[in-house]
């Protein structure tokens, strides 16, 4: 959303895409690797065309050197599951549940396999709506702002990182509010 | 060439030909308003028989069961009996104008006519008043052809359209109208308007041939009813005025200028040339349905006959192609149920003989017509009204032809040649040549490359050090195999392997030792140091041809009986053949060979595990190099045991119908590998035979044994068990002397801990058998402790005393390792017998002396004299009874007992007395003086390789094995059971320690 600079405290999505890109998945490796140690753990061997289990950012390093395909994992490699996440988005108030880190590991993927995936541009596209269609689930959220707690059940790291800044500050706010009026009853707030 | 019979028939204009059904009769017709009636075989000077009613020229002929028919200018049909020309009757008339062409259906009962006018006639044969109009043409209609089955009409009209009639049911209808094939031609005086437009079909049924009007020969698909393929050849440039196939489909005969041209229906090119008449213009073109005859009438009014145009050695085009040389192109076998459906007689058994095996799909078709029925040719002989013998009934289980593994049939021109786990080659079929590509999955170890092939090469095999293609002889050149080995970067280390001409390659396969390191790199430390592998040829000969890597011929083996398909690893090949022939219920009766490389031994020979009515899918070698195989029921196995000489048998690893993606769901798969826990393959939607483009990934399923137990802890725990039993065996049986490696033994120890969970589940549910029987399949000793304090941790005392005795006759017998390589020692005792030389024969060197004196002084298990070498059953059996005597006798033990019961009675606390316990082994042996320490046991130590890795190598040197003291020591232990609770906390210590 967009907010003014000095707003903007939480980590960038650049950042969370590092994050998600500890996260594993499958690729179709091109070329054999013996196990190789890396600090978060062990991977390998590469043995082709067996499949593996290696973390995202070797996984698009090895993709942009033309070493292996990535398997697209089952919910973005299937158009019609992001269809019905979509549908059930927009028929149904609460959040569909979709893996926690989606928007980054899609996007990674997309970026860099875009040849691996079946019906790239449909996918690209059913991706843009599920996150408007969400965004303005958490604009309506803003409404049942209350100063003490917030439900949203199945928002994702991309969303929860988005929302956070403005509604940690809309909440002091609300707190600061609240307090006032029933000052002795309730003695503090966390803020 | 053999020579043409020419004839004068008929005044030089238009003219027609055509054979009568059993092909003894030729009937031609010419514009002087004759038909003549020709033998077939008898020569130049014949004088034929004359049928005299036309009033104008007769534009048509042709054959019925019982009739001929003629069509003229004067718009009549008249109909003759066969072979006489004496007039039956008039069928039907056009209103006025000619009539161009008649055709009557594969059965016989009706004829349809054609003319000027712009409806088609259908008349029954049996009632000619019966007649069906068919009116969609626009122009007059210049000829019609019936589709193999009776069930489709082509019409082609001078208008260029050609409609597709369904006439199935009374009511015909319009399949397709296809525009802009054929030319059009409007003035039917023209030279054009001679040349043949009529839709030629396949016996097959799956596409017609029509000659287009840019000159080309063109086949049409039912399904799609669109062009897909063409026939073209660079000396045939003009209009093709004649088109004919052979009675089995498998040549076609095109006329184009003076020339007559026989192609090749699958490879699409020209095999034979003939000239016709000089500066004449061939009209018809027949081939005889019964004979190998081909004949011909031109504007010349000449009728040419050309006996045996298809020369010896090249597959018959009349007989239906056979198994062997099956190069028909990918058809499906033609309806039968048509012929049967619609008898009066004996629709019964012969006919539902496809039905036992589900239908006519039940075989899988890999190379295309191998399969293929008999083209139907109902009044030749199969009358289904005949004598009662509708068909024949031996050997109704048709054999499988021969295959290469992991090739697809031509689809939509592209094909897969071999789809592997080193890599695939795909072609692309480009009409006048072929475009190769191969790939592979590890692209860092070879480099995918890609050519232009106009050989047409049709089997094709990927090994670990080259690539093997194969193709067909044709016209200008014999069958051959070219080898491309990786490791080189030019083409210097390719060769050709040429074999005789009338020979042709059924199978390719090509072996090898996996590379170490990358075949990119061609200088001398790259792959060609180790050699081009191994390259075996299966040729119609009836040999196997073993050529190595660089092209040297090795040994030319005969193969007994068929030969089916063929898989090489790294050091032996693998042969599928059929040494007989099929059985009457359904077996495909095939034996694979496994031959080494070295020295040409056959390793193993045993019948493929096939179910009844299946066939075989696919052979591949597993990464330990196990030969594996894949059949049409679903089920994969392997070879186990398989370098033991004659001691392999197949077990079945998977059963994919089991599968549990596979429930619910209509899907096949096709398999691409086999490793060790996955099964690599490519899944099939519905009823998908062959993977298509582009290429799908490779898809893994889990290997698991088909064990029936269903319970959902303990049944997983043994199933993999099983399966990793079998392949540390494998394991072993590839390693040398040795055989042990640091590698195994963390097999084992992995092994060890799977087994001892079934143990601990066991000990839960007190079965103590079954404790037991695990117990004795662990492999290390401490294992076994872990399993005594797993029996402590349950207060199953007895069973840890067994526990114990186990432990103890492991102790006294020999290594899972040892084991092994007694059994191996004592296979090659019972093989030596064979190869021992006579006496004054042996030049070999003397034979190695052991000397035990001489060898390295180790610690040496010490066993007393009770102790049986290896037989651990007997040996406690003899035990107790021992036990009883020694007690008495032996004042020794006597008063050794008493000592401890001493100690017992005492009342020392638990600690001290375990510690006692444990001393027990290591104070005992000192009393034991009788015994030889240098004593070696005999027949398993000489024989032990003194750098061998020992599992029991960290134990105390000196060990007693005496049986009163562990009699003692157990019955100290019965007095201390309230002291197990510690024990049952070091055991789950262990347990734990071991397991996670």
């Amino acid at each position: 959303m967009a907010l003014p600079q000095p707003l903007r405290t939480s980590v960038t999505p650049l950042e969370l895409e590092l994050i998600a890109s500890e996260q594993l998945v499958e690729i179709v490796p091109l070329i054999s690797m013996e196990k190789t140690a890396f600090i978060s753990g062990a991977y390998g061997p590469l043995r082709p065309p067996a499949k593996c289990r290696i973390p995202l950012w070797m996984a698009t390093n090895l993709k942009l050197k033309k070493k292996c395909h990535i398997v697209p994992p089952e919910w973005l490699s299937v158009a019609e599951f992001l269809q019905e996440r979509l549908n059930r988005e927009t028929s149904q108030p609460e959040f569909s549940k979709l893996p926690f880190r989606f928007a980054e590991i899609a996007k990674v993927i997309l970026d860099v396999a875009s040849d691996d995936i079946q019906n790239a541009d449909k996918i690209r596209s059913l991706l843009k709506d599920l996150r408007e269609a969400r965004q303005a689930k958490s604009r309506d959220g803003l409404q049942k702002l209350d100063h003490s707690e917030l439900s949203l059940p199945n928002l994702c790291s991309m969303e929860i990182n988005e929302i956070r800044p403005f509604f940690v500050q809309a909440m002091g706010v609300l707190t600061q509010l609240v307090k006032e009026p029933v000052a002795d009853a309730r003695p503090d707030g966390d803020y | 060439m053999s020579k043409r019979l020419i004839n004068v028939a008929h005044q030089p204009g238009p003219t027609c030909i055509a054979f009568s059904r059993d092909g003894k009769l030729a009937y031609t017709g010419g514009s002087d308003s004759l038909v003549r009636i020709w033998h077939t075989d008898e020569g130049e000077d014949q004088e034929p028989d004359i049928a005299t009613e036309a009033n104008e020229g007769v534009t048509t002929v042709t054959a019925a069961n019982d009739y001929w028919l003629s069509g003229s200018e004067d718009s009549e049909v008249r109909r003759y009996p066969t072979g006489k020309n004496e007039l039956d009757g008039l069928v039907t008339s056009a209103v006025g104008v000619a009539v161009r062409s008649l055709a009557v259906d594969p059965r016989g009962r009706r004829v349809a006519v054609t003319s000027d006018e712009l409806s088609v006639k259908l008349i029954d044969l049996e009632e000619v008043t019966k007649v069906t109009t068919l009116s969609a043409h626009k122009r007059g209609v210049r000829k019609v052809t019936w589709h193999p089955s009776g069930s489709l009409l082509t019409t082609s009209g001078s208008d260029g359209s050609i409609i597709v009639w369904d006439v199935s049911e009374d009511e015909a209808k319009v399949e397709k109208t296809i525009e802009g094939v054929i030319p059009a031609v409007a003035d039917t005086q023209s030279p054009e308007f001679l040349h043949d437009c009529s839709a030629v079909w396949h016996t097959s049924g799956q596409y017609f041939f029509a000659a287009s009007r840019t000159h080309e020969i063109v086949t049409i698909s039912r399904e799609t009813w669109s062009k897909t393929f063409t026939y073209t050849d660079a000396n045939a440039t003009g209009p093709t005025t004649a088109l004919a196939l052979s009675a089995n489909g498998v040549y076609l005969a095109s006329s184009c200028g003076e020339e007559i041209l026989v192609w090749s229906v699958q490879t699409r090119r020209v095999l034979w040339r003939n000239t016709g008449t000089p500066k004449a213009s061939t009209i018809q073109i027949a081939f005889s349905p019964t004979q190998n005859l081909l004949a011909w009438t031109d504007t010349d009014g000449m009728l040419t006959r050309w006996p045996e145009p298809i020369p010896a050695g090249s597959p018959d085009p009349v007989r239906p192609i056979a198994a062997a040389g099956a190069q028909g192109a990918a058809v499906k076998r033609a309806g039968t149920p048509n012929l049967w459906n619609d008898g009066d007689v004996a629709a019964g058994a012969p006919g539902d003989e496809e039905d036992e095996y589900g239908g006519e799909d039940w075989i899988i078709d890999d190379l295309g017509g191998g399969m293929e029925d008999e083209p139907e040719q109902p009044g030749v002989g199969m009358r289904p009204a005949g004598d009662g013998f509708v068909k024949e009934m031996v050997s109704i289980t048709k054999a499988q032809p021969a295959f290469q593994p992991g090739s697809t049939p031509m689809e939509n021109k592209k094909r897969y040649l071999a789809y592997n786990m080193v890599g695939v080659i795909e072609v692309t079929d480009q009409d006048t040549h072929h475009i190769v590509n191969v790939e592979f999955h590890d692209r860092s170890t070879r480099k995918g490359y890609h050519f232009t092939d106009h050989f047409k090469y049709d089997l094709g095999c990927l090994g670990e050090r080259g690539a093997l293609f194969g193709c067909p002889p044709e016209l200008d050149h014999p069958a051959q195999v070219i080898y491309k080995p990786y490791g080189t970067w030019s083409t210097q280390g390719d060769w050709t392997y040429v074999l005789p001409s009338g020979q042709r390659v059924l199978g390719l396969a090509a072996g090898g030792e996996r590379p170490m390191r990358s075949l990119r790199d061609p200088s001398e430390s790259g792959g060609d140091a180790q050699g081009h592998g191994n390259v075996v040829i299966a040729t119609s000969a009836g040999d196997l041809t073993f050529v190595s890597g660089s092209g040297v011929e090795r040994i030319v083996l005969g193969l007994e009986g068929e030969y089916v398909t063929m898989v090489a690893g790294e050091e032996c090949v693998l042969v599928v053949h059929r040494p007989g022939a099929t059985t009457i219920d359904g077996s495909q009766s095939l034996v694979a060979t496994l031959i080494s490389f070295e020295d040409f031994e056959v390793l193993q020979e045993k019948p493929l595990p096939i179910p009844k009515g299946q066939v075989l899918k696919w052979v591949g070698m597993t990464d330990e190099g196990a030969p594996a195989i894949y059949d049409s029921a679903g089920y994969v196995h392997i070879m186990i045991n398989f370098r033991r000489p004659n001691r392999g048998t197949w077990a079945r690893l998977l059963d994919t119908n089991t599968l549990e993606r596979k429930q619910g769901k209509d899907e096949s798969y096709w398999a691409v590998g086999l490793s060790q826990d996955t099964f690599m393959c490519l899944i099939l939607k519905g009823r998908q035979e062959h993977p298509g483009f582009p290429r799908p990934l490779i898809q893994e399923l889990a290997v698991r044994m088909p064990f029936r137990n269903k319970d959902p802890t303990d049944a997983p725990i043994e199933e993999r068990i099983a399966r990793e039993r079998v392949h540390i065996n494998l394991a072993r049986d590839a390693l040398g002397d040795e055989l042990t490696s640091p590698d195994l033994d963390k097999r084992e120890v992995e092994l060890d801990k799977s087994l001892l969970k079934l143990i601990q589940a066991a000990c839960k549910a007190d079965k103590a058998p079954r404790v037991l029987e695990l117990t004795k399949r662990l492999h290390f000793t401490h294992s076994i402790d872990a399993a005594r304090q797993v029996a402590g941790f349950y207060r199953l005392i007895g069973l840890q005393e067994k526990i114990d005795a186990i432990k103890e006759w492991k102790a006294d017998s020999l290594s899972p390792a040892e084991e092994a390589r007694e059994r191996r020692r004592n296979l090659g005792e019972e093989d030596t017998a064979m190869a021992r030389p006579k006496p004054f024969q042996d030049f070999k060197a003397p034979r190695k002396v052991e000397r035990p004196g001489l060898a390295r002084s180790a610690g040496v298990v010490e066993h007393t004299e009770f102790t049986a070498s290896n037989a651990a059953a007997r040996a406690v059996r003899a035990k107790a009874v021992e036990r009883s005597a020694s007690r008495s006798t032996s004042p020794e033990g006597k008063r050794k007992r008493d000592e401890e019961e001493d100690f017992a009675s005492n009342g020392f606390d638990g600690e001290v007395k375990r510690r006692a316990l444990g001393e027990v082994d290591a104070v005992l042996p000192l009393a034991k003086p009788r015994d030889n320490p240098f004593a070696r046991k005999a027949g398993q130590e000489p024989k032990r390789n003194p750098f061998a890795r020992k599992p029991e190598v960290n134990k105390p040197i000196q060990k007693s094995e005496s049986f009163f003291n562990k009699v003692e020591a157990a019955e100290l232990d019965k007095g201390k059971r309230e002291c197990q609770s510690c024990v049952v906390d070091d055991a789950i210590w262990y347990l734990t320690l071991l397991c996670y």
